[in-house]
């Protein structure tokens, strides 16, 4: 068992549990943040995304401990007093979720990206967001919304 | 969702549940889960306080004008919960952004909360306009006596009463409490669907802001005081049981708070449960658990055992002989078990306590996991109150529900303190009631006419579970003297309904075997199945149903499917000349009663990389509810169809799935998603089919028929991976 700190959606929790629990499980059963998903255990699905500094990760096979001071930002933590993200905005808009499970994880993937790349090419959103897929198969409007948070000229359907 | 936690009794007048079977005509009302007295659980009810107007169980309106509506059906990502009171609000004539819609937990009075089949628009969609429009002749009723006036000669728009005449005007929640007392009438009109304002529109779905913040919405998301984490681990062999385990080693392990075997419940598959301070500590035990299995003899099942005994099977049923002058084509078509794969793994949650099993359920049909923990452990159904969560994937999956009693059966055992059972990925896979695997041994023969005059199909499937042939489906209703014989492969492996039970297989054997027959012919394949729906009986009776079946779903009217056809071909440019490696492909389903035609556009790389360019969907759906899901679902549909054609296998080998996690059951991501995927819908005023299925079953034999096109070579076994597509 190990005592740390954790920087969570800016405000820093210490937690005790033993030291090979991923930090989706810490997110989840210890600090009640349930909107990070637990879809496969071996970072293959996407569900698990958070931000590490602002760069996308897989949580689930995140050991705690190697987390150290790094700033993590949930699904939770991206509206800032209540006011939705361009992209979350886009993805009410443009009505992307199905069953809406992995759409966390896309949501925070697509953030990363806009970040690094604000006006991404398809090709560019293809690569950014091959790590997380989407059993419904949304892609179709993810990727018109990444378009429409962007700024760019989205081919909406009429 | 409700909580645990101590809750006033509900106050709803038992009165409105007797005007709620008035107004279905009797039979909808059994009775009521609504439990009174001691106990602390109870389902969720829509707000009755003094004054608010309750016509029926679907809707209150509060004198403060807010209205509430239930959403009946569970939701799983194909939008039954914005769908359903839309319904509800289009003949109530409300402004739906006005409108606050509550999940309703599992009730009888709600009538058909299963969410399987297709079926929740067309189920409900009757009964739902009855509830609308039945609400609003009584607000009418109220403003008339009111005013003193004809109630004919009052008007609604948006949540208010209007006297055409005087203009006057007074809102739902002016009327509320005058409404409340007034009788419920048993006939009154529904809107004629050219009048309708909201459905059709694009309406965003209910729950978008609370997906995209991370809100607790889940099966797998619940959290109740004092909550225990559990799983549940069964024989990787199906049909094998528990027997004993290193129970005490396992108990020693970080945060276990206590396991055991199960076993000699009725209906629980026997296994070995761990209960644990946390998810993680639960899954790590449950890897460390040594159980001394029996494994029955299902030990012995492989799926190379079945591919012989299928052949066998199959070639056992010959085709008749053909006449002379008739080209005989022959071709066997072969598809693999699936696994749902819903991305949210099964999952429940359970608090037993005082005599009350409250569950929180991810389920398609509710009531059925609630007759299994009845049966399974004795409980009297009004103890056993079931929460209705939103869903992460159905697909078929969460109509089963065992998850209900292994966690029923372990909380009874916790009893006062509430278990979240989470199922491992791994454990998923390894114990879902999968797609039916099947083989199709075609033959047609086609005259020197290019005619289609002989069509055959020897059929093999595991026993049990959906999916069979459609004897009188297209395109064998297209040919006289057709015949479909089906043969079973005997097993344990559990099959059940994977979204579009049957088609999802079928549809792609036999509209493969039709392009395959049209290039036999020398025709093009958009003229051959327009000449094959010509041909079927009442092709010439336009929108009226002929015999026979289309596929799942009952009447099929030719017509129909030569409308969309036309339309799909029409949109996607069919017939275009292409170079090699490029290619064209079309495919036409019915499926719960919906018409669907696509052409899909590929290319495939002369080192065979298959990259799917666009997708053109044509659907008569009927009514659209939302314009926004119904597309969306179908898209999703195709594409959906097309991960399981190009990428998936559950393979059977030593009587277990061979496949543990989505590294080897790969599923369709952003950069094999076409670009392009547009949908059309048919303009039409017939009542609505359920739009979750329909779009499947056509995408992967369009896909495959474009394949063709683009290099001449044929699948005909899926996934699209075990054929290489090298074409120089």
């Amino acid at each position: 068992m190990s005592n740390l700190n954790l920087n969570v959606n800016g405000t820093v929790h210490s937690v005790d549990v033993t030291d090979d629990t991923p930090l989706l499980w810490v997110l989840r059963d210890t600090l009640g943040l349930i909107g990070t998903k637990y879809g496969c255990g071996i970072g293959e699905c996407g569900a698990c995304t958070v931000l590490r500094n602002g760069v996308a990760v897989k949580s689930c096979r995140l050991p705690l401990k190697s987390v150290g001071t790094a700033k993590i930002t949930t699904i939770e933590g991206l509206a800032t007093s209540g006011k939705l993200t361009a992209v979350q905005q886009a993805w009410c808009k443009l009505d992307v979720a199905q069953c809406g499970y992995c759409q966390g994880g896309q949501i925070l993937c697509a953030t990363a990206l806009l970040t690094a790349t604000p006006k991404p090419t398809d090709q560019d959103i293809d690569e950014a967001m091959s790590g997380n897929f989407c059993r419904c198969a949304t892609y179709t409007r993810v990727r018109q919304a990444i378009h429409a948070a962007a700024g760019s000229t989205p081919a909406i359907s009429p | 969702m409700s909580s645990a936690s101590p809750s006033p009794a509900p106050t709803l007048d038992r009165r409105s549940f007797l005007k709620v079977s008035a107004l279905a005509g009797g039979g909808l009302l059994v009775g009521t889960y609504f439990r009174f007295g001691s106990s602390t659980a109870m389902a969720q009810t829509l707000p009755a306080a003094s004054g608010t107007f309750n016509p029926n169980v679907f809707i209150s309106i509060a004198p403060s004008g807010a209205v509430t509506l239930i959403a009946p059906n569970s939701e799983m990502g194909q939008g039954a919960k914005t769908a359903l009171p839309m319904i509800i609000a289009e003949e109530l004539d409300v402004s739906w952004d006005k409108v606050t819609i509550t999940q309703g937990d599992l009730n009888p009075a709600y009538g058909r909360q299963s969410a399987v089949g297709s079926g929740s628009t067309p189920g409900n969609y009757g009964p739902l306009r009855q509830a609308g429009a039945t609400a609003r002749a009584m607000l009418i009723e109220a403003a008339a006596q009111t005013w003193n006036v004809p109630a004919r000669d009052c008007t609604t728009e948006n949540g208010t009463v209007i006297h055409q005449a005087s203009g006057r005007r007074l809102t739902y929640g002016e009327l509320a409490a005058k409404a409340a007392t007034l009788p419920v009438p048993t006939d009154v009109a529904l809107k004629d669907p050219k009048d309708f304002k909201l459905l059709g529109t694009r309406v965003p779905g209910v729950d978008n802001e609370k997906i995209v913040t991370g809100q607790a919405l889940y099966g797998i998301d619940q959290r109740l005081p004092g909550m225990v984490y559990a799983a549940y681990v069964k024989c990787p062999v199906f049909g094998g049981k528990a027997g004993d385990a290193n129970l005490d080693e396992v108990k020693k392990l970080p945060g276990v708070l206590d396991a055991f075997v199960l076993n000699g419940i009725t209906g629980l598959t026997s296994g070995v449960a761990v209960v644990a301070d946390s998810t993680w500590h639960a899954f790590k035990a449950a890897e460390k658990l040594k159980v001394q299995w029996d494994q029955g003899p299902g030990v012995t099942q492989s799926s190379v055992d079945m591919a012989k005994q299928a052949e066998s099977l199959g070639k056992a049923a010959p085709a008749p002989a053909l006449p002379s002058g008739v080209k005989a084509v022959e071709a066997a078509y072969h598809y693999p078990f699936l696994a749902h794969a819903t991305l949210e793994p099964q999952n429940c949650t359970a608090l037993f306590k005082g005599g009350v099993m409250e569950m929180w359920c991810p389920s398609q049909v509710p009531g059925s996991g609630q007759r299994l923990v009845t049966q399974g452990l004795g409980l009297a159904a009004h103890d056993v109150v079931v929460h209705v969560t939103r869903l992460g994937g159905g697909f078929g999956r969460r109509g089963s529900n065992e998850f209900s009693l292994e966690v029923a059966t372990i909380a009874k055992k916790m009893e006062g303190t509430p278990v979240k059972l989470t199922w491992s990925r791994e454990h998923d896979f390894a114990h879902d009631n999968y797609r039916s695997n099947g083989w199709h041994f075609l033959q047609g023969g086609v005259d020197g006419a290019g005619q289609l005059v002989a069509l055959h199909d020897s059929f093999v499937k595991m026993t049990g579970g959906p999916g069979d042939m459609a004897g009188g489906g297209f395109p064998f209703n297209a040919v006289p003297g057709s015949q479909v014989q089906s043969s079973k492969l005997t097993g344990s492996v559990p099959t059940g309904y994977w979204r579009a039970p049957g088609d999802n297989g079928n549809t792609w054997a036999t509209q493969s075997f039709v392009d395959e027959l049209a290039h036999a012919a020398g025709r093009d394949p958009l003229d051959f199945t327009l000449g094959l729906l010509a041909a079927v009986p009442g092709a010439d009776s336009p929108g009226g149903p002929a015999g026979g079946r289309g596929g799942r779903g009952g009447g099929f009217a030719p017509p129909k499917m030569v409308t969309v056809l036309k339309l799909a071909t029409e949109k996607a440019g069919w017939g275009k000349k292409l170079p090699r490696g490029q290619g064209q492909g079309l495919a036409v389903t019915h499926t719960n009663n919906a018409y669907v035609a696509i052409v899909a556009d590929v290319t495939v790389s002369p080192q065979g990389v298959l990259k799917i360019q666009k997708l053109t969907a044509a659907v008569d759906a009927g009514q659209i509810i939302n314009l926004s899901s119904a597309e969306a679902q179908v898209q999703g549909a195709m594409l959906d169809g097309l991960s399981a054609a190009w990428f998936q296998k559950i393979t059977i080998e030593g009587g277990a799935a061979a496949q543990a996690n989505f590294n080897d059951y790969p599923v369709l991501r952003m950069e094999n998603s076409p670009p392009a995927v547009e949908v059309h819908f048919i303009k039409s005023l017939a009542p609505p089919t359920g739009l979750g299925e329909p779009g499947l079953p056509a995408a992967a034999p369009a896909v495959c028929n474009a394949i063709f096109a683009a290099t001449g070579k044929r699948i005909r076994t899926l996934p699209f991976t075990d054929t290489d597509l090298k074409w120089a």
